[in-house]
């Protein structure tokens, strides 16, 4: 079979012309590029995707002043739902009067505004000079607060959010108090409802912050700023702390997660103590496992009828006996670490030489599993006569 | 081999900021899967995935990252602890009292603990520098990685592929980080740049002419100097000056007694630069030390820079006395502002060496993305973070940033179970 001659897609009007392909211009510049072996479906789907992005995709390119701009507080039109809602709600239950008010109240607002746009003007004309600013930014109303949905960046996933960051003026307060005031993390934890970790997370990298700060080294302020704007964050109300994450999070134990059937008489008290234990031998109850724990005891006498001063009394025992048994346990481990181990110092490395009783780990007979042998280097007696294979106990 | 990295035919969502994503994730829908066999299903799962976490993860790398074992915690209230032993769940016929379904107390959300498969991932050093928001994409953070740009705990790593360890705290280079987050420069911005950059390969190699024709005969010879340059950059100026400083700062703290070899050379290399600037003929005459250092004190102390001269309001430099008349006459409130967009222009100048925009301000479409998972605890002004736990799945959230569902993510779980 003769090789089949393949067709051009699109039979072009113009006469053929008479000078080699590599040569004609003219044809090349026409919208169906013959030669060419750019597929015309993905160059449509570009001009569909630039149209998107100047049409409804057009809100993403800046952010959205003082507020979060994800792809799902958007409708498909590009039209944010939260105002759209806002202006909706406005013309069914707004009275006249209620009307009339908000008018004055935005002509009080306008005046005040006069002497802001000062500020703006000057600080992000920059930005206004190059690019246009949007029509529905500058909206005299301040927008409504994001819903959960508002801040979803993947439209798909609703099992993720985008989670509010703590403030610059949250941080600062943070760092003041543990530094400063010589407050102890845990009670700056639970008095600002910020993670024990994060507190501190925000005192090391407060710590360096003022570090580059004193040597001139330059910030990257506006940075800060600008991604700072586009986030939601958790604003510090020196009165009123709000709670920026869950501080008492108790991991879910692996013991745990399997469905367990465990009878028990019927005039058994079986609490969580018991129930933990039912999973595994040694798993503490909740209460012994949460971060806080000092929060679970407060509560608890305070529901056992302890007064207040009393209550405050013994966790300031408590928390006297628990600094002095640390330190005591610190101090032993030391002694034992100066007392049994030897440091020889090469610069690049350290050394260390402790004595280890071979007969305590691997046994009498050398087999015992702590032993270095159990696992390499001991011959397995599993074919010997008389010895049990399989394992008596699951470990 | 693939062909496209964002592609508009065949869509996979990446890591990145870039607009051909935005307009992918924008229009994506769960793919259609209903028609095909279990394997295809988990196929398409995976790869969709895949192509979106650790996507430069070679696949068996990936598998041995993988863990079945998933981290989950829940909230407790201390004060429902306090008030309830848990014996409660165990009253009546054994799984609690019997209640109308109006009392009942509401039940948590489910846990997605499937959205959790590609959690090892998060621990790379290069996903984490992009979940901090210090790159537009893992592959440009993986390149900052590269390159030297990136210390964990202070030190230098350049391993992509770092496991972060709770509690590691890393650190990008800002210049970088400005670079990768801000706007790109346009047509004029980059001549700008091109001129700076040629007038200053001018003036070193100018600056070298006249060390190496000056340094045989020294400070005697100021004629043969090349004529007065019309102005030495500020940045050169006060990087020589500071280098000066500090090792003026260096010989005077130690002790005079020890004049080891090193010492030696240290002051003879501190002769020659002090020379080097004296033979300067915008240099000073004086030769007394002191003298040279409170001039570079002098130098080295911030000028006000002049305010962006694009702005409508005409701000005042406040250095011709005109402008200051015209300071004089605002009103507090303007004197305000003037002192505000005084201090904005300082903190963000432009600058045309800069291989970003300046003044800076975000690249385009960022604000889709910008989104700090709570894993990481950043601090952008220094464009440090820390690692502060490994992602948790809690009663209906997911902390690993996916941008699939839950049956996607499922499918794709299956698909690397040892027996699938």
């Amino acid at each position: 079979m003769p090789p089949r001659v393949r067709q051009p897609r699109l039979q072009s009007t113009l006469p053929r012309p008479s000078i080699p392909p590599h040569q004609c211009q003219c044809v090349c510049q026409t919208r169906s590029r013959q030669f060419s072996s750019t597929s015309q479906h993905a160059t449509r789907q570009r001009d569909d995707m630039f149209r998107w992005l100047n049409g409804p995709g057009s809100v993403f390119r800046q952010p959205l002043p003082g507020s979060t701009n994800y792809i799902n507080a958007y409708d498909k039109g590009g039209n944010l739902i939260r105002a759209r809602d806002m202006r909706a709600g406005e013309n069914n239950g707004g009275g006249a009067e209620e009307k009339a008010e908000s008018k004055e109240k935005d002509v009080d607002e306008g005046e005040v505004r006069d002497l802001e746009v000062d500020v703006e003007t000057a600080t992000i004309k920059h930005k206004k000079a190059q690019r246009p600013s949007r029509g529905a930014t500058t909206n005299a109303v301040p927008l409504p607060k994001e819903t959960a949905e508002d801040l979803m960046p993947f439209p798909m996933n609703r099992q993720f959010r985008s989670q509010s960051v703590l403030s610059e003026e949250l941080k600062d307060a943070i760092y003041e108090r543990v530094m400063v005031q010589g407050k102890s993390v845990r009670d700056v934890s639970a008095a600002l409802g910020v993670e024990m970790r994060r507190v501190g997370a925000v005192v090391r990298l407060k710590a360096v912050e003022k570090e580059w700060e004193s040597k001139g080294k330059p910030l990257a302020t506006p940075y800060s700023k600008a991604v700072l704007s586009m986030l939601p964050q958790t604003p510090y109300i020196p009165n009123d702390p709000r709670v920026h994450e869950s501080i008492n999070d108790l991991p879910v134990h692996r013991a745990t997660t399997l469905q367990l059937f465990q009878p028990v008489s019927e005039t058994r008290h079986f609490d969580r103590r018991d129930a933990a234990q039912a999973f595994q031998r040694n798993l503490l109850p909740a209460e012994d496992r949460i971060p806080h724990r000092e929060l679970y005891l407060m509560e608890k006498w305070r529901y056992e009828g302890v007064q207040r001063d009393e209550r405050i009394q013994r966790m300031r025992e408590r928390n006297e006996e628990d600094f002095w048994a640390k330190k005591e346990r610190e101090d032993r481990r030391r002694e034992r670490e100066r007392t049994e181990v030897t440091k020889v110092d090469h610069g690049r490395s350290v050394f260390k030489f402790q004595d280890v009783k071979v007969d305590v780990r691997a046994g009498k007979d050398g087999r015992g599993p702590a032993g270095v042998g159990a696992r390499y280097g001991v011959p397995h007696q599993d074919r010997k006569r008389g010895m049990i294979k399989i394992p008596t106990r699951v470990g | 081999m693939r062909k496209r990295f964002h592609g508009l035919k065949r869509v996979k969502i990446r890591q990145s900021w870039n607009k051909y994503n935005l307009y992918n994730l924008a229009r994506a829908e769960p793919p259609r899967i209903d028609n095909r066999t279990f394997f295809q299903q988990k196929w398409t799962a995976k790869s969709l995935t895949r192509a979106y976490h650790g996507e430069t993860v070679r696949e068996k790398k990936w598998h041995k990252l993988f863990r079945r074992t998933i981290k989950a915690v829940i909230n407790m209230d201390p004060k429902a602890l306090a008030e309830n032993d848990g014996s409660e769940h165990a009253e009546g016929r054994g799984s609690g009292l019997d209640v109308p379904a109006n009392q009942k107390p509401k039940s948590l959300p489910k846990i997605p603990y499937l959205n959790m498969i590609y959690a090892p991932t998060e621990r790379r050093l290069d996903t984490a520098v992009f979940r901090a928001l210090f790159a537009s994409s893992t592959r440009q953070a993986r390149q900052f990685v590269i390159h030297g740009y990136v210390k964990v705990n202070g030190e230098k790593m350049i391993y992509p592929g770092y496991q972060l360890n709770p509690g590691d705290m890393f650190q990008v280079e800002p210049d970088r980080v400005l670079f990768a987050t801000g706007a790109r420069k346009d047509r004029a911005e980059r001549a700008a740049g091109r001129k700076l950059r040629a007038a200053k390969a001018s003036q070193n190699a100018a600056a070298e002419q006249s060390e190496s024709e000056s340094e045989p005969t020294e400070p005697s010879s100021p004629k043969s100097d090349p004529p007065p340059e019309v102005a030495v950059p500020e940045k050169d100026a006060k990087k020589a000056l500071q280098s000066l400083i500090s090792q003026a700062k260096a010989i005077l703290s130690s002790p005079s007694s020890a004049l080891t070899a090193q010492r030696k050379q240290d002051l003879r290399a501190f002769q020659r630069t002090v020379k080097r600037n004296l033979s300067r003929p915008d240099a000073l005459t004086t030769t007394s030390l002191d003298s040279q250092l409170a001039e570079i004190t002098a130098k080295m102390a911030p000028k006000p820079t002049a305010p962006i001269p694009s702005n409508p309001l005409d701000l005042p430099t406040l250095s011709s006395p005109e402008l200051q008349a015209e300071a004089a006459t605002l009103s507090p409130n303007q004197l305000k502002t003037l002192r505000a967009a005084l201090a904005e222009a300082r903190e963000n100048p432009i600058d045309a060496s800069k291989p970003y925009a300046t003044p800076w301000r975000p690249r385009d479409w960022m604000s889709a993305f910008a989104f700090i998972p709570r894993y990481l605890e950043v601090h952008h002004k220094i464009c440090s973070a820390v690692y502060i736990r490994h992602p948790v799945a809690r009663p209906g959230l997911a902390e690993v940033p996916t941008p699939y569902n839950f049956d996607l993510n499922s499918l794709a779980h299956n698909w690397y179970l040892r027996r699938r």
